[in-house]
């Protein structure tokens, strides 16, 4: 029995952090101000 | 104490084992996905080309064509469209500024390419357009998915306005990377004129008038980098031809623009680079850590059983949960 709590315990461990995890995401961003180029760059 | 031991043991390797699927099939297609703001250029060149000279309407050779392409994720847009579609969506406002060996502009053609952050989807929305004209995609353009398998996809062609199987044809080593290679070939098709064009007093309106008209043909070439989707190569061999009418009597035809399209070296440098690094962040989720965790997690397990088997075996100490009542002190009859 105290098995089994530990194993659900471990597993709701994992799962809690995934959701969280996943929930909060990568942030958007902002968009950039540079302009879209009208002339040719020197280098990248 | 060595049965807590084991109980904890056991719970962090159903912890770090659940953790090697979740993350593989349930947090990485929700965690890769292409920034909305993201803002990248690229130069391409013909190097030497064939433009057209629009004063004598004749082709000429010349040292160099060059190609900026530019994408910008639009946030505000993605956000606007994201409400509706219910889904991660990235807006890219993209150029591509053609620019003859003197930097003149030679053609620019603007678009806007609407897709799903995750799995690289057309999104179709209010919008969506090449060089000002409403298109609906089917297929992908620029990038391909995360996790790109070998085979043939549909891309978009932004000059026909149409989509197009590009054909997987094998895996490659470019740059120390293993890359697929893609190509799609586009056959003479009508196309429109660009709404800008390099020379004043000369409209779209005003050549289509003269009954002249606009034909493309193209070889794309695509290395791409299958873990990210991202291609570290591009190459076009790429033909536009101007037809009959007024201008070109007698069904005469002139080249309008050919030249085989490169990408610029510096720029194929910072690419593989910025490639590698990403590359590197997508195998965490799909590789490294799942397959990690799950060695941690049996380890553990492995550690957690024995520790449990010593507890039990006869001679080992009475686990500390089990320890026995004090004898009861003798008490005088």
């Amino acid at each position: 029995m105290r098995a089994l709590t530990a194993a659900a315990v471990g597993l709701a461990a994992a799962l809690a952090l995934v959701l969280t995890v996943t929930a909060a995401g990568p942030p958007s961003g902002r968009t950039s101000p540079k302009p879209l180029l009208t002339t040719v760059p020197e280098h990248p | 104490m060595r049965r807590k031991a084991s109980l904890v043991l056991l719970a962090f390797a159903v912890f770090f084992t659940a953790l090697a699927p979740l993350l593989r099939w349930y947090a990485f297609p929700r965690l890769a996905k292409i920034p909305a703001g993201q803002y990248q250029d690229m130069v391409l060149e013909a190097k030497p080309a064939t433009l057209i000279d629009y004063g004598t309407m004749k082709a000429k050779r010349v040292p160099k064509v060059t190609i900026v392409q530019t994408l910008k994720g639009n946030v505000a847009e993605s956000d606007r469209i994201e409400q509706t579609a219910g889904r991660d969506v990235v807006v890219w406002d993209a150029l591509s500024y053609v620019a003859g060996p003197d930097g003149k502009m030679v053609s620019e053609i603007p678009e806007r390419y609407i897709f799903d952050a995750h799995s690289q989807e057309p999104v179709h929305a209010t919008g969506e357009m090449v060089d000002g004209d409403r298109v609906r995609r089917e297929g992908i353009e620029y990038k391909w998915p995360f996790l790109t398998e070998p085979r043939d996809y549909t891309y978009f062609d932004a000059q026909t306005r149409t989509s197009a199987p590009i054909h997987y044809k094998g895996t490659r080593t470019f740059r120390g990377l293993e890359v697929y290679y893609f190509e799609q070939t586009i056959p003479w098709t009508k196309v429109r004129l660009p709404k800008k064009m390099p020379v004043k007093g000369i409209t779209p309106e005003s050549v289509e008038k003269m009954g002249t008209t606009r034909w493309y043909s193209t070889k794309r070439m695509f290395w791409v980098e299958p873990v990210t989707g991202a291609p570290v190569n591009g190459q076009e061999i790429h033909k536009e031809e101007l037809r009959g009418g007024d201008l070109l009597p007698g069904g005469g035809k002139v080249t309008a623009f050919a030249g085989h399209v490169k990408m610029r070296d510096d720029y194929v440098d910072s690419t593989v680079a910025l490639v590698t690094s990403q590359r590197t962040l997508v195998l965490l989720l799909t590789g490294y850590l799942p397959w990690g965790f799950l060695v941690v997690g049996a380890a553990l397990l492995a550690l957690g059983l024995h520790l449990e088997a010593r507890s039990r075996r006869p001679g080992a100490g009475v686990p500390d949960d089990e320890t026995p009542r004090p004898d009861p002190r003798p008490t005088p009859a």
